[in-house]
């Protein structure tokens, strides 16, 4: 699911800092604002446009970053919604073993997001440069290195 | 290309795989959910009752207690209705009012029966309240106000728990659900009365009367204060009845006229 690869070049102490903190940003921003699940993304994605000008390892890691927020803030939030919607019963909302279901796979993959993060800051704080499974190849099609 | 979104669709495939697979477990049931909500409801509803007990009397009054149940009990009984969850309360209370609380307590003030010209008008009112019950409004009402999370600790000693009770009995004895609940409650009653065979137009009537009724005397009105487009379900009651072609005159009484006006005198010895 993750690969650790070889950079074309070595990443400079400054790039390193700035990759990591990608990851990092997204995980405070988490910690700080747990029920919202839009806040992760908002803080990835201001990161994001703050280094869009950056090196290519620091924009591709910004990029990885933000795209991983992307997809889960799609399923938190129907986890969120539907939680309030059960909360205020609208519709006549209730607990079934759909909603169990989907908040128990929506917490699998927030842990599995969780612990990759921490993991790809740690490397990229040490210059390895870790591309996830879909999130990787599909960074690569939309970060190219400057010519 | 490609690649990726194979990718990205297996992840979607994972995520709903995972979720089918993990639905076939039974959580609802092994996670005793309905057991806590039924806890929560039981625990709520007695708390309520206790406080609207300890401001007003309750009526022990053999014969109108008995005389009340066998109303309900009738309705019950031709509706299908487990009487037995039904917890009928009779209070001294000058308010025309009645209303449901959260684990079936069904609570009548003295003054709607005072009030009430005929046993018809007072059943259908009683059918109302039993309507609310059996469609849980009372819970859904309560939950849309306060939210899940807030009910339950109202029933732990943690928090600011009176004030919510307060807040919670108010809700409940002078306000109405939403136009929406109302009318299904009124329909709902509506069919009991029919299925009982009871005459459903007093009721309609009695709404349209209490509507009329000099604004005064609101104090004492909370029943028809708290469910304000009266004039208009009296009119939608109507014409329901005249859709479902039930009129007839061969309607039955439940409890017999001597009955219900021993049952006014009595209720007029107590106060």
């Amino acid at each position: 699911m993750i690969k650790r690869k070889i950079f074309h070049y070595t990443p400079s102490e400054d790039e390193r800092e700035s990759a990591c903190n990608s990851y990092l940003m997204s995980l405070i921003a988490g910690i700080l604002a747990v029920p919202l699940p839009i806040i992760n993304l908002i803080a990835t994605f201001i990161f994001y446009l703050a280094n869009k000008k950056n090196t290519y390892f620091v924009r591709w890691h910004c990029t990885q970053a933000l795209i991983s927020q992307l997809s889960m803030l799609i399923i938190n939030s129907i986890g969120f919604w539907w939680t309030i919607s059960i909360f205020f019963n609208s519709n006549g909302a209730s607990i079934t073993n759909n909603y169990i279901g989907f908040i128990v796979v929506m917490f699998l993959f927030n842990l599995t997001e969780f612990i990759a993060t921490i993991y790809t800051a740690i490397q990229t704080r040490k210059g390895v440069h870790v591309e996830w499974w879909f999130y990787g190849s599909l960074t690569n099609s939309i970060i190219k290195p400057k010519s | 290309m490609k690649k990726t979104i194979y990718q990205g669709l297996i992840i979607i495939l994972l995520f709903c795989v995972a979720w089918v697979s993990i639905t076939k477990i039974d959580l609802v049931n092994l996670l005793k959910v309905e057991e806590l909500t039924t806890e929560t409801e039981e625990k709520i509803g007695n708390i309520l009752f206790e406080l609207f007990k300890s401001s007003n009397q309750e009526i022990k009054d053999p014969f109108i207690v008995n005389t009340i149940d066998s109303i309900v009990s009738e309705i019950c009984f031709k509706n299908g209705i487990h009487k037995k969850n039904i917890k009928l309360h009779i209070l001294k209370k000058d308010e025309i009012n009645a209303f449901a609380l959260p684990n079936d307590h069904l609570i009548i003030y003295s003054g709607l029966i005072a009030r009430a010209e005929n046993q018809e008008e007072l059943i259908g009112v009683i059918g109302h309240e039993i309507a609310h019950i059996q469609l849980e409004h009372v819970m859904k009402k309560l939950i849309n106000e306060f939210g899940l999370s807030m009910l339950i600790s109202m029933t732990t000693n943690s928090g600011n728990g009176t004030e919510i009770i307060k807040e919670t009995a108010k809700l409940l004895s002078s306000s109405s659900f939403s136009r929406k609940l109302e009318k299904e409650a009124d329909m709902k009653a509506v069919n009991y009365l029919l299925t009982a065979n009871i005459d459903p137009k007093p009721f309609a009537n009695f709404l349209y009367k209490l509507s009329m009724e000099n604004h005064t005397k609101t104090k004492y009105m909370s029943w028809i204060n708290t469910h304000p487009e009266s004039k208009e379900r009296a009119e939608y009651i109507i014409q329901y009845i005249h859709e479902m072609n039930k009129e007839n005159n061969d309607y039955s009484q439940i409890i017999s006229n001597q009955s219900w006006k021993e049952l006014k005198q009595e209720l007029f010895k107590l106060n």
